[in-house]
């Protein structure tokens, strides 16, 4: 194909989105639809795996020793830790003492009459322990649960609470994803079959027409394709903004919802970070629902 | 030069368009096909136009064979004819001359080709003025006109029309004849499809009689036979 052909196939293409503005704008549409929708679930993803690491990095390992510990006891749990901490195993830890327990206690059941006969030395001492990686997680709770001053009727707490409920978000977010990803699927094919549609059924007379002239079958299915691939990006481009907009709306709401109902360090990702590679995304997609879309509605009706 | 060599065409529903006909049309011919709706005009066109092919017998058609050619083929096979239609097929996005033109890029003529060929076209069929008119503008006779310089613009060597004046008054109809007429004088093979008994009956031209997908008369200077 000689060059001023490409040029004017390229030109034929993006001449007919400005000239077919009912179709180039039912094309969009959708593609702006698809895109939004399969942003929506990206973030998601993001949101939720960042937000998994925050909670993983952010499970504690409680460890009571027996009310009975003796110094030396205490001494040697101490330093197994600090040599974890030194090994970069452990990235913090907190000791609560006696008195600290018994002062917690007091704060969480204040005036009641199971506080009655209670005293600092009736507490457990415990640690707070964070490790730099849950996967440490085993060996270190079997290897601190054969220390002598350590309780093992009561076990060693591995932030199971927290555990739980990561899970049951886990579980939920599958559903969600799984149920937005069938709408979005039926959604799309749906509209962009609709549209095809459409088009073919606009352009069939169009394509009929070169053929008789004597076009081969890809100049006529050239400017098809321009066309495709531009509305796919245009249609990239505006889904983006709309889904920047929206999304920045969404995170400030959240965090408030978050931060409200104490559920930090959870919190919703700034947009910046991710805008590249959404953009990316959506602009790839497009011009492929775009390219795609525009071949399948020519090749049905080159066959005259 | 255009051979049909025994073509039957019988279509898929088993309506038979076209039954064991043999007709040559030489280079430079002017030759009226006509016969009742039905008769197989339509047919006999669509086969030179490999819009169908033939289920049996040979169609020769400026060295393509059209019973049996690649699909690939059917671009060039087309090129080499000039088309015209009763409902005109304009581009309906594209101006006149556009419309012309595009018949040029679509052979990849050089811009400055198409700037010279264009304009003459248009020029034969005088629509010098509505050039930058686009088909909802023109007349249905002024839109047969650019489809004719579509059709030559390529100087073909054979013009195929499909009851070109079907769908104008009679005035516009014989103008548009006369065109047909000049185009053949200057070389080109032309063959015309069409109902206008007073027309065919004026030309004296060769007059290919269809009845029921035969042919049923094929005279030189021939009329349109009395069906009353």
């Amino acid at each position: 194909m000689k060059i001023r052909t490409v040029k004017l196939l390229v030109k034929e293409g993006a001449s007919n989105v400005v000239k077919n503005k009912l179709m180039t704008f039912a094309s969009i549409t959708t593609i702006v639809i698809t895109l939004f929708f399969l942003g929506i679930i990206l973030l998601l993803a993001v949101n939720i795996t960042s937000n998994i690491e925050v909670m993983k990095r952010d499970l504690k390992i409680t460890v009571f020793l027996n009310i009975d510990v003796s110094p030396f006891q205490r001494e040697e749990v101490i330093t197994f830790i600090d040599g974890r901490k030194e090994a970069g195993i452990v990235s913090e830890y907190v000791y609560i003492s006696k008195e600290q327990m018994f002062e917690d206690m007091k704060q969480i059941l204040s005036n009641d009459a199971l506080m009655k006969g209670l005293t600092p030395e009736n507490m457990a001492e415990s640690f707070e322990i964070k490790l730099t990686d849950p996967v440490y997680s085993e060996e270190f709770i079997q290897q601190l649960s054969a220390l002598s001053g350590v309780n093992k009727d009561n076990g060693i707490g591995y932030g199971k609470e927290e555990l739980d409920k990561l899970e049951a978000i886990l579980k939920v977010f599958n559903y969600i994803v799984m149920a937005v990803l069938a709408v979005l699927m039926v959604v799309s094919v749906f509209l962009i079959s609709n549209t095809i549609r459409l088009t073919v059924f606009a352009r069939r007379r169009q394509i009929e027409i070169m053929k008789y002239v004597g076009a081969l079958d890809s100049f006529i299915r050239w400017p098809f394709i321009v066309e495709g691939l531009l509305i796919g990006f245009i249609g990239a481009v505006l889904s983006f903004l709309i889904t920047s907009q929206a999304y920045s709306w969404l995170q400030h709401v959240l965090n408030i919802v978050l931060t409200n109902f104490s559920l930090a360090p959870l919190n919703v990702l700034e947009f910046g970070p991710v805008a590249l590679r959404i953009f990316v995304i959506y602009a790839i997609f497009g011009v492929i629902i775009g390219g795609i879309g525009s071949f399948l509605s020519v090749r049905k009706h080159l066959n005259v | 030069m255009i051979k049909f060599v025994d073509a039957t065409k019988v279509y898929s529903n088993g309506v038979v368009g076209l039954r064991n006909v043999t007709v040559k049309i030489d280079k430079g011919e002017f030759v009226f096909i006509i016969g009742p709706s039905g008769s197989g005009k339509s047919t006999f066109l669509k086969l030179i136009m490999h819009e169908e092919v033939p289920t049996e017998g040979e169609v020769y058609v400026n060295g393509y064979s059209v019973h049996d050619m690649p699909q690939s083929e059917v671009p060039y096979l087309r090129r080499s004819l000039g088309v015209v239609f009763q409902d005109f097929r304009l581009l309906p996005n594209k101006t006149a001359y556009d419309n012309v033109a595009f018949a040029m890029q679509i052979v990849e003529a050089t811009n400055r080709e198409i700037r010279r060929q264009v304009p003459l076209a248009l020029g034969l069929v005088g629509l010098s003025k509505k050039a930058k008119a686009y088909p909802n503008q023109l007349s249905g006779g002024e839109q047969q006109r650019v489809v004719l310089a579509r059709a030559l613009v390529n100087n073909p060597a054979v013009l195929i029309a499909d009851e070109p004046t079907g769908n104008l008054d009679p005035k516009t109809s014989w103008e548009i004849m006369n065109l047909l007429e000049e185009i053949n004088q200057r070389g080109t093979t032309v063959i015309v499809a069409t109902h206008e008994k007073s027309i065919v009956d004026a030309m004296k031209k060769r007059v290919i009689t269809l009845e029921h997908g035969e042919i049923k008369s094929d005279e030189q200077k021939g009329s349109y036979f009395n069906e009353d």
